[in-house]
């Protein structure tokens, strides 16, 4: 049991990978997991209508002739039971039953448990919905990407939620004076506030940071917190709230007359408007995590949102929110990527053949152009607006008027160096 | 001690665990090896439990000690991250947590203890939730492959690396455990557990210090399920905060009572199965949770002395049948 | 803002004060200490989450009675089914067959919950919406939570009242401070105790459906409940109502002037304060 067994042994497996196998295509169906959270807090705001998307896309691909002749065979199954369920399911589904590739994670949390598995279980896996941005990122910059071979994330981190916010705030509120936060106590939370304050001492160095909480996942009474913030008389507050969580610290914030003085600004705050409806307070500036949203691109201007948000609407009764479109970037991600590796080797690609393709891909989506890069992370644009009770819909949407959208470039740090250092060195 | 017949079961027992890499798959030896961590978690927490009799339903904060320990050395010097240094390490902090926790909870009994000890361990769920900084909250750590006396595992997966060199790694330590405990249990000290547990007042008048007992067996079952906890770390290569929250402490009571907390060998036979039936119910229906908890109902309804109990009944009902 | 404070202290103290009445009962009562007490709780908001949705905005105020009954009854009567095919069975045994018995109790209850309700979120806010909002002292607050408070107090009042005042409670009163001189006595423990369990576990279902107009039903809704509520027992005292309310109120004001005061503390300074007490005086403040 000497360290030269234990080289062999990975020697081993690296030559299998690098060699060029032309391999036939297999007539039989592709594994795909796909997983979310169906029960629980997340499942209404994000698990269900992810499957919903994976279910929908699978179809049609299926529909159309799957991939490279191969239908897809979804095997969908439950983000919930904490960590170390997560950990077990997803070694028993590469080891055991051996799927072709996993697409899913809603929570930070999972994600930075079950990433680090793609490389020791040798699976791929995409990450279609968690933010945190530490999950690429290595310790210092510049760092080596990528941080894991076969783990991806088919979308862009919360960096840029915060980091456009941040810009919005600039442009619109320039004379603010004390902003606070409102984050639920975990990765998501802890993170999503540091970027947004990195960026905001950058950006509006004068406004002082008067109050943070954290409360934690699945609190059900903010009136504590939303009293301490009314107390600290912020002109604005950030949160990365989402779900039940959000939706009841709103309700309760309502009624407590916090919105006469105070705005939000929510950093994932797309499906909220939708889910309370028309009391919704205006002029909150929610971001989209991205460009996902219903109504952007407008649909005349991209064919492939209108038909979306249509096909969505036709199998579902809703309007697809930011998950719906996570969920559409990581199955067609896979999809792409299985396909320009085949072209590469000749046949049916190998695990890391298809790593190697994923980098650089680049594709058309319902919210407009996803590219993944070297660091095995996606970026994209990212879209802020301001609620706007408007006659055709029976919940504030986004004031078409005053939508904006950052590019990439501008929200995403480069390949290779960390985001607080990137925000930091901005002039 | 060593005389007994049942040694050379023992034995033969041992010899066939050494075989076990060869027959199953990775994954299920994965299985297997969280099932041993349990089963030495088992043999700590019993001592408490069936010998001393007091149930603790906190007794995941000597896991959490034990598993946070490794996570922790991992994380801020990763340079004395090695088995021989952590496994030592995960022993003393869990001692010391118990030995706090433990001053505090052995001068109550019976539904006091038990609440007393869910509280603290859930005050340390609370700390390790809110340090997130520190302890990285209710997200957790992330605990790499160690190395062994100067071995480097750099470069292997961990399924191969849980199947070679770690799995004859628990065994030892899982045979020592063994060893250690049959050798405590049927040490005077053990006998004086049992008496204490028996009969409280008794024990007191013929002369056994019964709290100072107490805290002994309380502080030895602190420190093997730590040192189960430190173990489980590798197998599962994460660690949450939920490691001290007394759900996680009622699998512990549970995996005692399947097997059954009167015989010594019970607790080591409840983790196994446990182990697979929550991942089998867990893998196979999104109502787990109900199989889980009806089993357990039905476990103490009908089996109360664990399979372990059960079996040995029967097998005395055989013998005497054929009497 | 010391107003509002005082009155997030009071609603988060009626919130606790109701989960631990009916925890404490039974603590009393019985000697045992139902872990299961969250899953009622979330039982009682689930039904009447399901029922405000399905009847909606129309009806009149007075409908929320109806709600709040309707969690009382199904959790009560769920701790009726417990207690017949479970609890009882157990009075013979030890503390360790109890607890796990009420474990095991959670975990199926959870499911159950899942297999009736499925696994989305109930908004059921209605009720809140309806009672607007009031002001008092220039600040506005929403009367939904005076509501919880009001009822709440009747609560407690009731309990008080009947515990000492009607024959029932008395017997009750009499179980708990000595079971075997009771049985002595003559008393039938067996219904007593039955009854006792189903008073607890409906109070469980009415904290649950009372709560609920101000956060949706979820998966997990009875796990952040019981763990206060046990908190409030361990500070108050086992089987204490004045322990309870008392407790309620340490706990409520500490939360709600730490969170505006140390924004990091939450969780953990509750834990604390249990921890000193239980090391201070491990019978709670007006423990026996």
């Amino acid at each position: 049991m000497g360290a030269t067994a234990m080289t062999a042994g990975t020697l081993g497996t690296a030559s299998k990978a690098i060699g060029q196998t032309k391999k036939p295509i297999p007539k039989d169906p592709i594994k795909i997991a796909a997983i979310s959270f169906l029960t629980g807090a997340a499942a209404a705001p994000f698990g269900i209508p992810g499957y919903n998307t994976f279910a929908m896309c699978a179809d049609v691909i299926n529909k159309e002739g799957g991939i490279l002749g191969r239908k897809i065979e979804l095997l969908s199954k439950d983000e919930a039971g904490g960590v170390d369920a997560q950990v077990k399911l997803c070694r028993k589904l590469v080891l055991e039953d051996k799927v072709d590739v996993i697409l899913g994670y809603i929570s930070s949390a999972s994600c930075q448990a079950i990433l680090p598995l793609a490389d020791e279980l040798g699976g791929l896996i995409i990450a279609y919905d968690c933010g945190t941005h530490e999950l690429m990122e290595g310790a210092k910059s510049p760092y080596e990407v990528p941080k894991f071979k076969l783990g991806f994330r088919s979308k862009a981190h919360l960096g840029i939620d915060n980091i456009g916010l941040a810009l919005v705030i600039k442009k619109y509120f320039p004379k603010i004076k004390t902003i606070a936060g409102i984050n639920p106590d975990y990765a998501w939370g802890r993170e999503s506030w540091q970027i947004f304050e990195v960026a905001m001492k950058k950006l509006m160095p004068q406004v002082e940071v008067v109050k943070t909480l954290w409360p934690p996942l699945g609190n059900t009474d903010y009136t504590a917190h939303i009293s301490a913030l009314m107390g600290a008389k912020p002109d604005i507050v950030h949160s990365s709230l989402w779900g039940g969580d959000a939706v009841t610290y709103t309700k309760q914030a309502m009624g407590m007359g916090f919105f006469k003085n105070i705005k939000m600004a929510y950093s994932r705050g797309e499906p909220y408007p939708q889910e309370v409806g028309k009391d919704f307070p205006q002029e909150q500036i929610i971001c989209c995590a991205g460009t996902h949203y219903f109504l952007y691109p407008p649909h005349d201007k991209s064919p492939l949102n209108k038909w979306f948000v249509a096909e969505y609407q036709k199998r579902y009764g809703k309007y697809p929110t930011y998950p719906c479109y996570h969920a559409y970037q990581a199955i067609y991600a896979y999809k792409y990527a299985v396909e320009k590796a085949a072209k590469a080797v000749g046949g049916w690609p190998e695990l890391d053949d298809i790593a190697k393709a994923t980098v650089g891909l680049s594709f058309q989506t319902p919210s407009g152009t996803l590219t993944i890069r070297e660091d095995h992370n996606a970026i994209e644009d990212v879209l802020v607006g301001f609620t706007k009770l408007t006659p055709k819909y029976p919940f504030p949407i986004l004031d078409p008027k005053r939508l904006e959208v950052f590019p990439a470039s501008q929200v995403n740090a480069p390949v290779g160096i960390k985001t607080v250092d990137w925000i930091n060195s901005w002039k | 001690m060593f005389k007994n017949p049942r040694w050379i079961l023992y034995l033969l027992i041992l010899i066939t665990l050494l075989f076990i890499p060869r027959f199953l798959s990775i994954h299920d030896l994965m299985l297997f090896e969280y099932g041993i961590t349990f089963a030495i978690v088992g043999l700590g927490f019993n001592l408490l439990l069936g010998y001393t009799g007091l149930l603790s339903f906190g007794h995941g904060a000597y896991f959490a000690a034990g598993a946070y320990t490794v996570a922790m050395i991992g994380k801020y010097f990763p340079q004395a991250y090695s088995l021989e240094i952590l496994i030592p390490a995960a022993l003393f902090f869990s001692l010391v947590l118990s030995i706090i926790f433990g001053f505090v909870c052995v001068r109550h009994t019976k539904i006091f203890f038990s609440i007393l000890a869910l509280s603290l361990s859930m005050l340390l769920f609370a700390l390790l939730f809110k340090l997130y900084h520190i302890t990285g909250g209710s997200d957790g750590l992330r605990v790499p492959l160690p190395t062994l006396f100067g071995m480097s595992f750099k470069g292997i997966r961990r399924p191969e690396f849980l199947s070679g060199t770690y799995y004859y790694f628990l065994l030892i330590v899982f045979a020592i455990s063994f060893i250690v405990m049959r050798g405590i249990v049927s040490s005077p000290f053990g006998k004086a557990l049992q008496a204490i547990r028996d009969n409280e007042v008794r024990a007191e008048l013929i002369g056994i210090r019964v709290r100072r007992y107490r805290l002994y067996a309380f502080c030895i079952s602190g420190v093997f399920v730590g040192l189960g906890g430190a173990l489980w770390t590798f197998v599962n290569g994460h660690v949450t905060a939920d490691l001290s929250h007394w759900v996680f402490s009622g699998e512990i009571v549970y995996m005692t009572l399947l097997g059954g907390f009167g015989i010594f060998e019970g607790p080591i036979i409840g983790a196994i199965i446990f182990t697979y039936l929550k991942l089998y119910a867990m893998g196979n229906t999104q109502y787990w949770m109900f199989v889980i908890g009806a089993t357990l109902i039905v476990l103490v309804m009908l089996l109360p002395n664990g399979v372990a109990g059960a079996v040995s009944s029967l097998w005395t009902k055989i013998i005497k049948k054929s009497d | 803002m010391w107003v509002v404070y005082t009155l997030n202290g009071l609603y988060f103290a009626a919130l606790l004060f109701l989960i631990s009445l009916g925890l404490n009962i039974i603590l009393g009562v019985m000697g045992i200490l139902n872990l299961a007490h969250g899953s009622l709780y979330a039982i009682g908001a689930f039904i009447a989450a399901w029922i405000i949705i399905a009847i909606g905005m129309k009806v009149p105020p007075f409908f929320l009675y109806i709600t709040l009954l309707s969690g009382f009854v199904l959790a009560g009567f769920v701790g009726f089914l417990m207690e017949k095919s479970l609890i009882r069975f157990m009075y013979k045994r030890t503390l360790e067959y109890q607890l796990l018995l009420t474990f095991g109790a959670l975990m199926l209850l959870e499911d159950v919950i899942k297999m009736i309700w499925g696994g989305q979120a109930y908004y059921a806010s209605a009720p809140f919406d309806l009672l607007g909002k009031v002001d008092i002292g220039g600040n506005i607050y929403p009367t939904y939570f005076l509501f919880v408070m009001i009822i709440a107090l009747m609560a407690g009042l009731f309990i008080w009242l009947f515990m000492s005042k009607t024959k029932l409670g008395i017997m009750l009163r009499a179980i708990s401070l000595d079971r075997e001189m009771a049985t002595g006595l003559g008393l039938d423990i067996n219904r007593l105790s039955t009854f006792a369990f189903v008073l607890g576990s409906g109070l469980a279902g009415l904290a649950g459906a009372l709560v609920v107009p101000t956060t949706p039903a979820l998966l997990g809704f009875g796990h952040e409940p019981l763990i206060l509520g046990f908190i409030v027992v361990v500070v108050g005292g086992l089987g204490s109502l004045k322990g309870a309310l008392v407790g309620a109120l340490l706990v409520g004001f500490t939360r709600s002037f730490g969170i505006a005061i140390f924004p990091e503390i939450e969780l953990p300074l509750l834990f604390l304060i249990a921890g000193i007490i239980l090391v201070v005086k491990p019978q709670g403040l007006f423990g026996r």
